[in-house]
């Protein structure tokens, strides 16, 4: 004879899966283990520890050409931070915000500079942190990836190929836009031209959403400034002598943005090496620079 | 990484004693006994020398390095002597007020030195510069830019030997350098090397006048004098360098002083990775995240002092040495200097170096020749050897002065 036995059914799981959980940077929804979006990539961790919290994230991109040092200005902005005992402090939410500054340490400790970001957004580093000042009341939470430059350029000039950057330039709240100093000086119009096709893309975005990034806060930064120091003594002078283009722009389209000079290695030589080619050596690590723009960037944003 | 046990260290209190005797049994050369013996200064030298390795520099041929120029320089002003005999007690004490003691030492100048001006160039010597004794040292090889595996007696690089050599206690200050710069030096081009000749015009402060990149109206900035001068390339410190009849250290040099090794018969070289000891500790150095985040004075944190007595090896600011640097590599890949550069070799960190692995006394980075960095200043060495060769013209001159000084040192 049967006898009926009641199993439990666990529906609170089924439920779980089909509560859809909204990626922070594209707000697409996801099923709950889902380790990045489905959509755009980004990981969904963000997502999960954004729902911890009453406010939204503050969301900061950093951008550039490739070989810009885009990485390496992260990383060192967010060690620097998470050492210093000044004013500005930051504390990572989460291992994964650690790995950028971990790698990126590493790498110029073996006087080399950390490789280049790949292309697929699934694997670029994203750093989730809290920002305390005395200046404001609560700490802040912060949002930025690690956007790799041929990335950045494709979709500049193909827009909609990346998702996610797309969506986050569209979400984000201040930008650090960093130009290469050096090529500047040596007479190169690369960068101009690619600053201002930056500017240019990030202002349609702008009118898209109707949001418009002529008020949102810029930093324009000349990295590799230890290689030409003038950048150092008056970074607004030297892009408008060097780089007129973008500084025209600036002047008409962007009400919030002020320029600044960034350099890491004190000096570089160059080594060649058998089968990858050439590679810059930083002979030494003194940070210059670093702090100022993101500090002026967050109290732009913050207020 | 090898730890070195305090007991492997020579007993400072030991050391004098030592000294002495050697200058009894005359092993020591008799002024270098006579500096020894003569004042306070020269007591902080002798408690930290090695005596054995002391007696083999005063034994050893003078094979260091030589400064040409300098000899040249000094036979100039020996004939400026010569010539000005009546004014030559006022010649004398300008260039002791100047920081130019080490020239008058020189073999072409001492003789026309009175006993007294002979004991305070001597005084001048034993306050301003360290003995380091003759030795081995190990360099960290620069083939991977790491410091880990470049343990001294791991790398495969045998030890070089080193003369004994005195070394600047402190970086060379705004205020000396400030003599060399209302004295002519940008305009004595004897002391220049003729290949920098045509930038030397180039080589001005903020408004034009001769002098280091952020010094203003041929002055350096208002409170600053004691602390190190910056912004002055690799020739203008090999130019001041020979004003005051020295050299810059060879980077032998410079890490033997830093890292003061110790060689026992049967285990590698032991060589200090700090000046203090092996641990990184930032309260004794000006670096990032430690100091005032600009140069501080030359005197500041004692607690960074090597073991021969030299002050803030590493941190502050970066030191050139003469040499260039050396980029060597194990896959025989090639580095490219930037066009038209020659890289020389800088030591010791500065008070915006970040990484503790490069502020260690083995760390080398480099700098082309006529970069004029914020961070970048020197200390200037003179070859024991250099001294050792006007023993025997000295020797009549110094006696007054060393047995008046023996005298006070007995009672």
């Amino acid at each position: 004879m049967n006898r009926g036995v009641a199993v439990e059914l666990d529906s609170y799981r089924l439920a779980n899966y089909a509560a859809q959980i909204p990626c922070l940077i594209c707000d697409r929804g996801n099923t709950l283990d889902a380790e990045v979006c489905r959509n755009c990539y980004a990981p969904m961790v963000l997502a999960h520890q954004a729902q911890s919290r009453q406010a939204a994230p503050l969301m900061i991109a950093t951008l550039g050409p490739s070989a810009v040092g885009k990485t390496v200005y992260l990383g060192m902005l967010l060690d620097m931070l998470s050492r210093q005992p000044k004013e500005l402090q930051m504390s990572a939410r989460g291992g994964f915000s650690v790995t950028l500054q971990q790698n990126t340490l590493a790498a110029l400790a073996r006087c080399e500079f950390p490789s280049k970001t790949p292309s697929e957004p699934d694997r670029w580093n994203w750093v989730h942190c809290q920002l305390r000042s005395p200046r404001h009341r609560q700490p802040v939470e912060l949002v930025m990836p690690d956007i790799a430059g041929e990335a950045l350029f494709e979709e500049v000039d193909h827009p909609r190929s990346y998702q996610l950057i797309q969506a986050f330039l569209e979400r984000c709240h201040g930008v650090m836009i960093l130009i290469d100093g050096t090529k500047l000086q040596s007479g190169s119009l690369d960068e101009d031209y690619f600053a201002m096709k930056l500017l240019s893309h990030l202002s349609e975005l702008g009118e898209e959403k109707n949001s418009s990034w002529g008020s949102r806060p810029m930093a324009l930064i000349f990295s590799k400034a230890d290689q030409c120091e003038m950048c150092f003594e008056d970074p607004a002078g030297y892009a408008k002598r060097h780089a007129p283009g973008l500084w025209r722009v600036c002047q008409q389209r962007y009400r919030k943005h002020r320029f600044f000079a960034s350099g890491v290695a004190g000096a570089c030589v160059t080594r060649h090496v058998q089968g990858e080619g050439t590679k810059s050596v930083p002979l030494r690590i003194e940070p210059r620079g670093i702090i100022e723009p993101f500090e002026w960037l967050v109290e732009n944003v913050v207020g | 990484m090898h730890s070195v046990e305090p007991q492997f260290w020579m007993s400072a209190d030991a050391i004098p004693l030592a000294m002495v005797l050697g200058t009894v049994l005359g092993k020591v050369p008799g002024w270098v006994g006579g500096l020894l013996n003569s004042n306070s200064a020269a007591a902080e030298v002798s408690p930290k020398q090695d005596p054995a390795t002391v007696m083999e520099s005063a034994d050893a041929q003078p094979e260091g390095p030589t400064d040409e120029p300098t000899a040249e320089l000094a036979e100039a002003e020996a004939a400026e002597l010569a010539e000005s005999s009546g004014n030559a007690m006022s010649l004398v004490d300008e260039m002791l007020s100047r920081g130019r003691y080490a020239l008058l030492l020189r073999p072409q100048l001492i003789t026309n030195l009175s006993p007294d001006q002979l004991a305070r160039a001597r005084s001048s010597l034993s306050e301003g510069m360290c003995l380091v004794p003759a030795g081995e040292v190990a360099l960290r090889r620069v083939a991977t830019f790491t410091d880990e595996v470049e343990e001294p007696g791991l790398s495969d690089e045998a030890p070089m030997w080193v003369d004994g050599y005195y070394l600047d206690r402190f970086q060379v200050t705004n205020a000396q350098y400030s003599q060399f710069v209302r004295h002519g030096g940008y305009e004595q081009m004897a002391i220049w090397d003729p290949e920098v000749l045509p930038a030397v015009l180039d080589f001005v402060d903020q408004t034009g006048h001769p002098g280091p990149r952020f010094w203003r109206d041929g002055r350096f900035p208002r409170g600053a004098d004691h602390h190190p001068v910056v912004g002055v390339c690799w020739y203008e410190a090999a130019a001041y360098a020979r004003w005051v009849g020295k050299r810059l250290p060879t980077d032998a040099e410079w890490v033997k002083a830093a890292s003061w090794p110790v060689a026992i018969v049967g285990h590698p070289l032991m060589q200090r990775r700090y000046p203090w000891g092996e641990a990184v500790d930032r309260t004794r150095a000006n670096l990032w995240g430690s100091g005032p985040e600009t140069t501080a004075p030359v005197d500041s944190f004692p607690g960074g002092v090597s073991v021969g007595g030299v002050q803030q090896m590493i941190g502050n600011v970066w030191e050139w040495t003469v040499d260039p640097l050396a980029i060597d590599d194990d896959e025989d890949n090639e580095y490219e200097q930037p066009p038209c550069q020659e890289l020389k070799s800088l030591r010791g960190g500065a008070y915006d170096t970040y990484l503790d692995c490069q502020a260690t006394n083995h760390f080398q980075s480099g700098d082309n020749a006529l970069a004029r960095k914020h961070n970048v200043g020197f200390r200037c060495a003179i070859s024991l050897c250099d001294f050792e060769m006007f023993e025997g013209c000295g020797e009549a001159a110094a006696t007054d002065s060393d047995q008046e000084a023996n005298e006070e040192a007995e009672s």
